[in-house]
């Protein structure tokens, strides 16, 4: 099964940079053929551009619900955020509309995508630390990822 | 209080807010975009090396990471005294034709398209990309998705990486295209080049054949007679990566052209209580509040103002859509901000034509990409065209080139003023007597800025899992009337 562990965010903005962080510690621990590990900035359509041809996709970001305290790790499935997820931008769709299109376009989508994403304290301040709260969750984080990927 | 929930604002992203005012008899008197700034950015950039500016301003946005690439790169030039050979500023100028074509086919069918296509009254579970592929049929959706993967792939070429490009640096370009690469990029041009002339035929097709549309456009709470901006090569003819800067005024005259570094002398920023976005405006006019028209500073830097301010496009087919489009709506300037998305495909066309006239340069596969700097590092200015208006980058380093002090004006930011005076003059005519007259006319609010394609999120990538933009009306006493708004589903 060909697995994408896609780090989203932005590496100076604060904690939009932990899905960064967590990328590179999984790559530290795992070297598996079956596992392409990336990061990218993109969200709707270059997402769905990034996760056609694989099988399973592992998305690893930063969230502001406004409903946990910063560092609540979430596990969500596209499905949650129907109607609510604002994937990154002005200029593109969500990610569910995106995954939409892709299916009527018949491309070759991911059969699963699941998303964990750390409560954030700090998206909008230009910075390349973590804050300290964000900060604790990458090796929980990290564990999740790996027994995601041995699931 | 009464709360309305609104169709889910899915084609405007970011946190921004609209606060409508409303008068002591309910009427709406003013009404304000309230864009989020992303703090602390200059004193990020302070001390860094300027040569890491390209690289750090491209990650400031995931829409359009390649405008600032572009406009950093000049500034660069500029601070190290440097012109890049000619092949050098080809491929830049080949690099950001594509990434064009990417970010306005991207807005025309995925943000602008679902008004016209569906009707701007249609339900909002419809009146999206999806409705859009539905109606004109998925041949159409393929063409969208080739026509960014086309750009991605010349993009990926010239940039070593998509989403934060990396491709230009101070002096010229990281490396040449080859023969090879060049004749893959011909291919994808000539290719952009139908799909643009298709995209004008379909906005032919599905807003001008219809006249409920077209009369749309033409009405009054979108038109909004300003200054307007954009880039020009010598002729004066739209250019996006370089040249002067070029101000017209609502009848069309030119008012100004300055270079990059006299935009000081010409663009001054004025702090305002409710945002901590400063609002650019020209100097030389002044201030005189939310109000269009020759006595005031206040400018739009949009497709449309880069059409306004030129005398036309540098490409053939370009330039006769940009006639036809003049024809059509009456004459230079046009003040409809609607006409927005026509002004886009015609530069959609434009970028697509450019693209193929710099891959059959002779120069283009040239080697000798990049001016090696040597000179004392300063100050200096940048300035191209982004999608949604003019870039400005300035910085100021140490001799060691190290930066002391940084000003960025981005494309957005130019167009605060006119989309708060167009959401006014759109609000005045759905909000009577301190009532919303419908729910579904909200959309028209809506269309009135997104016309301008705003960026609100400028660099965020979180998951907002919060309300992206909200509208607030408030009362003469500013007591909160109204949230319209989506909460959490």
């Amino acid at each position: 099964m060909k697995t994408l562990v896609l780090g989203l965010g932005n590496s100076i903005l604060t904690d939009d940079a932990v899905g960064f962080a967590v990328v590179e510690e999984v790559r530290r621990r795992i070297d598996r053929e079956d596992v392409t590990l990336s990061q990218a900035s993109v969200g709707g359509l270059g997402l769905l551009e990034l996760v056609v041809g694989y099988d399973r996709v592992i998305i690893l970001d930063a969230i502001q619900t406004g409903l946990a305290a910063p560092g609540y790790i979430h596990r969500l499935t596209p499905d949650e955020f129907r109607g609510s997820l604002r994937a990154a931008s002005s200029h593109d769709v969500s990610l569910t509309t995106a995954l939409e299109i892709g299916r009527q376009l018949s491309k070759d989508l991911p059969k699963e995508i699941v998303i964990i994403a750390v409560e954030a304290a700090d998206v909008e301040s230009f910075g390349e630390e973590l804050t300290p709260t964000v900060a604790a969750t990458v090796p929980e984080v990290v564990e999740l990822t790996l027994q995601e990927l041995d699931r | 209080m009464k709360k309305i929930s609104i169709d889910p604002i899915t084609r405007l992203e970011g946190h921004g807010r609209i606060d409508i005012f409303l008068d002591e008899e309910g009427e709406v008197a003013n009404a304000y975009l309230v864009i989020p700034e992303l703090r602390g950015f200059e004193k990020f950039c302070q001390g860094r090396p300027v040569e890491e500016l390209p690289r750090i301003t491209a990650r400031i946005c995931g829409v359009c990471p390649e405008a600032h690439l572009m406009a950093s790169a000049k500034a660069c030039d500029a601070v190290y005294h440097v012109d890049p050979p000619p092949a050098g500023k080809k491929l830049r100028e080949l690099f950001y034709s594509a990434f064009y074509v990417a970010d306005h086919t991207t807005h025309f069918y995925i943000l602008g398209a679902p008004d016209f296509v569906m009707g701007p009254d249609a339900d909002p579970a419809v009146r999206n990309i999806l409705g859009v592929i539905a109606k004109v049929g998925v041949e159409t959706g393929g063409k969208v998705i080739e026509a960014r993967a086309r750009s991605l792939d010349i993009i990926k070429m010239l940039g070593a990486r998509t989403v934060h490009p990396i491709g230009a640096i101070p002096g010229g370009m990281s490396k040449p295209l080859s023969a090879e690469e060049r004749v893959d990029v011909e291919e994808s041009a000539r290719w952009m080049v139908d799909f643009a002339q298709f995209t004008i035929q379909l906005f032919n097709d599905l807003v001008l054949a219809n006249k409920e549309y077209v009369d749309l456009i033409l009405s009054d709470p979108y038109t909004l007679p300003t200054y307007y901006m954009g880039l020009v090569d010598d002729k004066n003819r739209v250019n996006f990566y370089d040249g002067l800067v070029r101000v017209v005024d609502p009848e069309g005259e030119e008012l100004v052209k300055y270079a990059p570094a006299q935009y000081l002398d010409n663009v001054a920023e004025r702090v305002e209580p409710w945002t901590y976005v400063k609002i650019p405006y020209l100097k030389k006019i002044g201030w005189k509040g939310f109000v269009g028209g020759k006595d005031s500073g206040v400018y739009q830097a949009t497709p449309l103002s880069r059409l306004n301010a030129a005398d036309g496009m540098a490409t053939p087919l370009a330039q006769a859509e940009y006639e036809r489009m003049y024809e059509t709506l009456g004459g230079k300037p046009v003040h409809q901000t609607l006409a927005t998305h026509w002004a886009r495909i015609i530069e959609l066309l434009y970028a697509a034509e450019r693209l193929l006239e710099l891959t059959m340069d002779p120069e283009i596969t040239d080697r000798n990409v990049r001016t090696i700097p040597t000179e004392t590092p300063t100050e200096g200015v940048g300035i191209v065209e982004a999608p949604r208006g003019t870039l400005t980058h300035h910085y100021v380093t140490d001799e060691q080139g190290l930066v002391t002090e940084c000003n960025l004006i981005v494309g957005t930011t130019n167009n605060i003023a006119p989309m708060s005076i167009s959401i006014r003059q759109a609000a005045q005519g759905l909000i009577k007597k301190g009532e919303v007259i419908s729910e579904g006319l909200l959309n028209m609010v809506e269309m009135a800025f997104r016309a301008y394609d705003p960026c609100m999120s400028c660099a965020t990538h979180a998951l907002p899992g919060r309300m992206p933009l909200e509208v607030r009306i408030l009362d003469s006493t500013g007591q909160l009337v109204e949230r319209l708004s989506q909460g959490l589903a």
